[in-house]
């Protein structure tokens, strides 16, 4: 796993082709979604209309918003198994504990941000206080809330406040989806969080923790609020999750967990930190959504999906790594 | 570096190609076949596999070859997914969709917009709670507490037992148990002293029972939900001992229950459980509403419970279920094979490759179902969404207690 | 410069205080084998507590046989973690090595001789394939395997379209199920394979170069250490091993199904990471991850036993697995070691 990055502040440089930024950051994932959908308009005429559009927002919310999350731990140089954990404990909290009317959505947020938070605050405290490494920490705490999960809700059931299951899957002026404005606002937040020392740090501490101890950031304080970060947005994400399918799945947290990785890597953030972002490695969970209804559009047997995603999943990163190093070598 | 630039640019669009090239037949209308989806969560175990053999089967079987087009998706454990195959099934105008959908309620806002464009949805052995959708499944018939009661007689009301249970937070597992428990907590006779998942598989059935037997050497039954025949096997491998038993319909099981020798050690009990013949009466049943046979308004309905003592284990000699045989050899399938995948009443035109393989049998035709469908008990949450569970909602009808609690 | 930190508290190394010239002689490996294996005893023992039928001969046996598969499993993920990457397509691997050992060969086959290597072979070419992508495309370990994982394992739903058949080889029966010397045949073939491979870790000359490539590529390289070959090998080894498992697991259970590799992928990794490997490669042995796949199949039958509620056994399972990476840390070697001085 070794990488050529040294010194912190030459992985932030502002790179002077526009062309090779544009490629090295969200392009080439945002290029590979608009082909892909044109791809996908062409096969199915009907994904054009405003219901279409916002079904696949609302599909695709749970998974942007967990890959979103995963990113930034990725981004510090760690994983973070514990989504999946987070998730299924917010989907079953809302739906046993249903609040109605949007005052009691506005508490369901703010539990789902808590419960996120809280599994963030221990993740954190794991790794970066006590030093475990984040993929056995994060196991484990994984293990733990998924008990928590099924304590609170054996079998499926319950019920998410019919508030949500509307609002949140619905569309205002009936064209833009809330589920996308969800998503922008957590890009808008992140885009503003990268610019700020915080931001910078966790690319630094990814980049070179040593490095970057010795120019003076806090690695353990800012390790720590990534992971606390990270699970708020897990709670988001299992918010989402609520509002979509309207019931409580106490395993509803267990798929997300693989395809955050596969979102993240597919939006070109690698896995040896230091790079990457948050906004394309939601583009790339869009992409994966979208995959499972071009692969369909386009008759693959049913049988023979798993190896086109796979394929595809290693030319993306293939791929952008090459660009990667075009603008690294220049 | 630039070459290969050149080569993954030009892979990609080559992938890209390829996916918009083939068979371009989603939009292909043709006006006389009927759009049929079959799609399926799970997938890659015998039981699934199948249940979806027998629905290829039946649309390749006349008249059915020349007025459907079946087309099978696999979407994975994610709701998220099975959810975005309905929409673009629904997208692509489908007239009906055969389904073991993933989630009792996670689905119901897609199917009901499927439903309003005039899609039929058949629900098979997994049940949906959304009212204009038509559940076929065998979940109310009360496995769970048939079975139960039927070791309970085999016990006489006296001794442990394992619970061999199925998949953690699945509905299905927790009415099958629930029914169980009931009857075995009238009983003070009767001891849960293990309690695990085995995930419907074989082999977890086996590792799970051999951890629970080496801290209860001495049990004297189980209730098993499917898996069981590595029940059988955990036992064989610690102390070739064998006790009553009441599992699901696998080959490996019903030939055991069979067997003089297993017998000899100590084996007897029922094979019932879950039949993948579910989806081959649902198949039919859609088929038969779209082509005007038959009128039926969105319901649930119950396809009767399998119940074979080991007295009436009878191995078969052809490849479809006459004389009252009910499982087939080793020769023909595997231990894990499903048996409860024909049935002569309901499915007379398949038979045992058709399971096996997805092929129709060459020179058969559909036949029509018999006219009455049983109507299935309200199981709130599974199959309904606001509604009461009947009062006799546990009420045994496969046996009888010959043991008084 | 080169980033050599694999871990930031050796910046408190250097505020170190105390002669820890005696306690440094045993190497911190040695140590945190120790601890994972005093562990292990532990929880056998306390299981008593709970149910006097365990802590027996009866239930070690068990434990050994059960945990045969992943002992096996964390050997050649070690080796993958060991070199720096992750093998996440051991799923998939397990179930080829079971399909094809099931498909190909069945019972009472007079070909099996050769036919079960063959099947190693080819789940060895799998192994081959995700280190090409490693190495050559440059694609992280995690995202290669993983994608490698989603195609053999749509690869083998189309094979067997859905409906594995065939039944187990009569010696991966004779495997599982045998006798040697009054001994059950797994556990005797497992003690052979952990000796096997702890020589090969900690003693070959194959061992060192990995460790070296671990820790630091460009210095092994320039060590004259044969890289690329070795780091093809992690991955082709973890390939065999997973496909080997497949083989047996299918002479325990008699049949294969495709999905019978889903659980060991995690319990590998938590294995080989508790036993002491950092995830970053260039530490751990595999004693340590032998120590851990023991531990986690122990507690597993522990668990199984409890009476309480599914929810609340995991809670407790993941709490055990939390406080034995409490217990394995770094810091608290380090603290010990200038307590004893």
């Amino acid at each position: 796993m070794s990488t050529v990055q040294s010194d912190p502040s030459t992985m932030i440089r502002s790179n002077e082709n526009p062309l090779i930024r544009f490629a090295t950051g969200a392009g080439l994932i945002v290029l590979t979604y608009v082909v892909l959908y044109a791809l996908h308009a062409f096969q199915q005429p009907r994904a054009l209309t405003s219901y279409s559009i916002a079904a696949l927002f609302n599909n695709t919310a749970p998974l942007a918003l967990a890959a979103a999350g995963q990113a930034i731990i990725v981004i510090s140089r760690g994983f973070d198994l514990s989504v999946a954990g987070v998730i299924s404990i917010c989907n079953v909290t809302l739906a046993v504990y249903p609040m109605d009317g949007p005052g009691g959505a506005m508490a369901s947020v703010a539990m789902c941000l808590a419960i996120g938070g809280s599994v963030g605050l221990v993740n954190g405290y794991l790794v970066a206080v006590l030093k475990l490494q984040s993929i056995a920490a994060t196991l484990a705490t994984m293990i733990i809330c998924q008990g928590i999960a099924l304590v609170i809700l054996k079998a499926p059931g319950g019920a998410v406040s019919e508030w949500i299951v509307y609002e949140m899957t619905d569309r205002i002026f009936s064209v833009i989806p809330v589920s996308g404005l969800v998503l922008g606002g957590v890009v808008l937040i992140w885009l503003a969080l990268k610019r700020t020392s915080f931001g910078i740090s966790i690319y630094a501490i990814g980049a070179d923790e040593t490095s970057a101890a010795l120019s003076g950031i806090n690695v353990t304080r800012v390790r720590f609020l990534a992971h606390v970060l990270a699970g708020c947005t897990y709670g988001l994400a299992g918010f989402m999750l609520s509002a979509q399918t309207a019931t409580g799945n106490p395993t509803s947290g267990t798929p997300l967990l693989m395809l955050s990785f596969a979102a993240v890597a597919l939006g070109g953030t690698a896995l040896t930190g230091g790079r990457g972002g948050v906004f394309a490695s939601i583009v790339g969970a869009a992409t994966l959504i979208l995959l499972q209804k071009v692969l369909f559009s386009s008759g693959v047997s049913s049988f023979y999906t798993g190896m086109f995603q796979g394929s595809i999943l290693i030319l993306a990163v293939v791929f952008s790594s090459l660009l990667a190093r075009l603008g690294d070598t220049k | 570096m630039r070459k290969k630039i050149i080569k993954s640019t030009a892979a990609v669009l080559a992938l890209s190609a390829i996916a918009a090239g083939i068979p371009g037949l989603a939009s292909a209308q043709d006006g006389k076949k009927f759009k049929v989806f079959l799609s399926l969560s799970y997938s890659g175990n015998a039981w699934q596999s199948e249940a979806a053999n027998i629905v290829k089967a039946l649309a390749q079987t006349a008249p059915y070859d020349e007025m459907v087009e079946l087309r099978e998706v696999i979407s994975g454990t994610d709701p998220q997914a099975q959810i975005s195959a309905y929409e673009s099934m629904i997208d692509e105008g489908a007239d009906a969709i055969i389904s073991f959908p993933i989630s009792s309620t996670a689905l119901n806002r897609t199917i009901k917009r499927g439903c309003d464009e005039g899609v039929l949805f058949f629900m098979y052995d997994a049940t949906v709670t959304e009212s204009c959708a038509y559940n076929v499944s065998y979940l109310s018939s009360g496995f769970g507490e048939n079975s139960a009661q039927a070791l309970v007689n085999a016990l006489e009301g006296n001794g442990k037992i394992f619970l061999s249970r199925g998949v953690p937070g699945n509905s299905v597992d927790q009415r099958h148990t629930d029914g169980a428990l009931h009857i075995f907590n009238q009983y003070p006779g009767i001891e849960v002293v293990a309690e695990y998942y085995s995930y419907w598989d074989d082999r977890t059935t086996q590792q799970e029972t051999a951890k629970a037997l080496t801290a209860n050497p001495d049990v004297d039954g189980i209730w098993a939900q499917a898996g069981e025949y590595g029940a059988i096997q955990a036992l064989l491998d610690a102390g070739d001992r064998l006790v009553p038993m009441t599992g699901e319909n696998s080959a490996g099981f019903r030939l055991a229950l069979a067997d003089p020798d297993m017998q000899a050690k100590g084996l007897t009990g029922v094979s019932a459980g879950s039949p993948p013949a579910q989806s081959g009466y649902a198949f039919k049943l859609a088929m038969e509403i779209l082509t005007g046979q038959r009128e039926l308004e969105p319901m649930n309905i119950e396809y009767p419970l399998p119940w074979v003592p080991a007295d009436a284990v009878k191995v078969c000699e052809g490849d479809v279920y006459e004389d009252g045989c009910n499982v087939f050899p080793p020769e023909m399938v595997p231990s894990s094979f499903v048996s409860e995948v024909l049935n002569t009443d309901l499915l007379p035109e398949v038979n045992v490759e058709s399971a096996l393989n997805g092929t129709p049998v060459p020179g058969a035709t559909i036949q029509p179902l018999p006219a009455e469908v049983t109507e299935a008990a309200n199981l709130p949450g599974i199959n309904c969404g606001s509604c009461e569970a009947p009062e006799n909602l546990y009420e045994l009808t496969k046996v009888e207690a010959t043991v008084q609690p | 410069m080169k980033s050599t930190s694999k871990s930031s508290s050796q910046e408190h190394n250097l505020a170190q205080t105390g002669d820890t010239r005696v306690s440094a002689k045993i190497s911190r490996e040695t140590i945190s084998t120790l601890s994972v294996a005093i562990l292990c005893l532990v929880l056998l023992f306390s299981a008593r507590l709970i149910n006097p039928a365990l802590g027996s001969w009866s239930q070690i046996e068990t434990v050994l046989v059960l945990g045969f598969f992943l002992v096996v499993l964390s050997f050649g993920q070690g080796l993958v973690i060991l070199t720096g990457g992750l093998d996440l397509s051991l799923p998939a691997t397990i179930t080829l090595g079971g399909i094809l050992a099931t498909n190909w060969i069945g019972a009472g086959n007079p070909d099996e001789w050769y036919l079960l290597p063959a099947v190693l072979a080819v789940c060895g070419l799998v192994g081959l394939a995700s280190a090409i992508g490693v190495i050559w495309l440059r694609v992280p370990p995690f995202i290669m395997t993983m994608a490698t994982s989603i195609i053999v394992a749509s690869a083998l739903l189309g094979y067997t379209r859905g409906t594995p058949r065939g039944t187990a080889p009569d010696m991966a029966v004779a495997l599982m199920k045998g006798d040697i010397l009054g001994v059950p045949a797994p556990i005797v073939v497992l003690i052979i394979f952990v000796i096997v491979g702890w020589l090969f870790q900690s003693r070959s000359v194959y061992g060192r170069y990995l460790y070296a490539i671990g820790t630091n590529i460009e210095a092994a390289r320039n060590a004259a250490v044969p890289v690329t070959a070795m780091r093809i090998l992690p991955y082709v080894l973890s390939a065999i091993c997973a496909g080997f498992v497949g083989i047996a697991l299918v002479g325990y259970s008699s049949g294969a199904t495709l999905r019978m590799g889903d659980d060991y992928l995690l319990p590998s990794i938590a294995s080989v990471v508790i036993g002491g490997s950092l995830i970053l490669g260039g530490r751990g042995t595999f004693l340590g991850s032998v120590g851990g796949a023991l531990l986690l199949t122990i507690l597993g039958t522990i668990i199984a036993t409890l009476g309480l509620e599914f929810g609340f056994r995991t809670i407790i399972e993941g709490s055990i697995i939390l406080i034995a990476l409490l217990l394995l840390r770094e810091e608290l070697f380090q603290k010990l070691r200038s307590l004893k001085s």
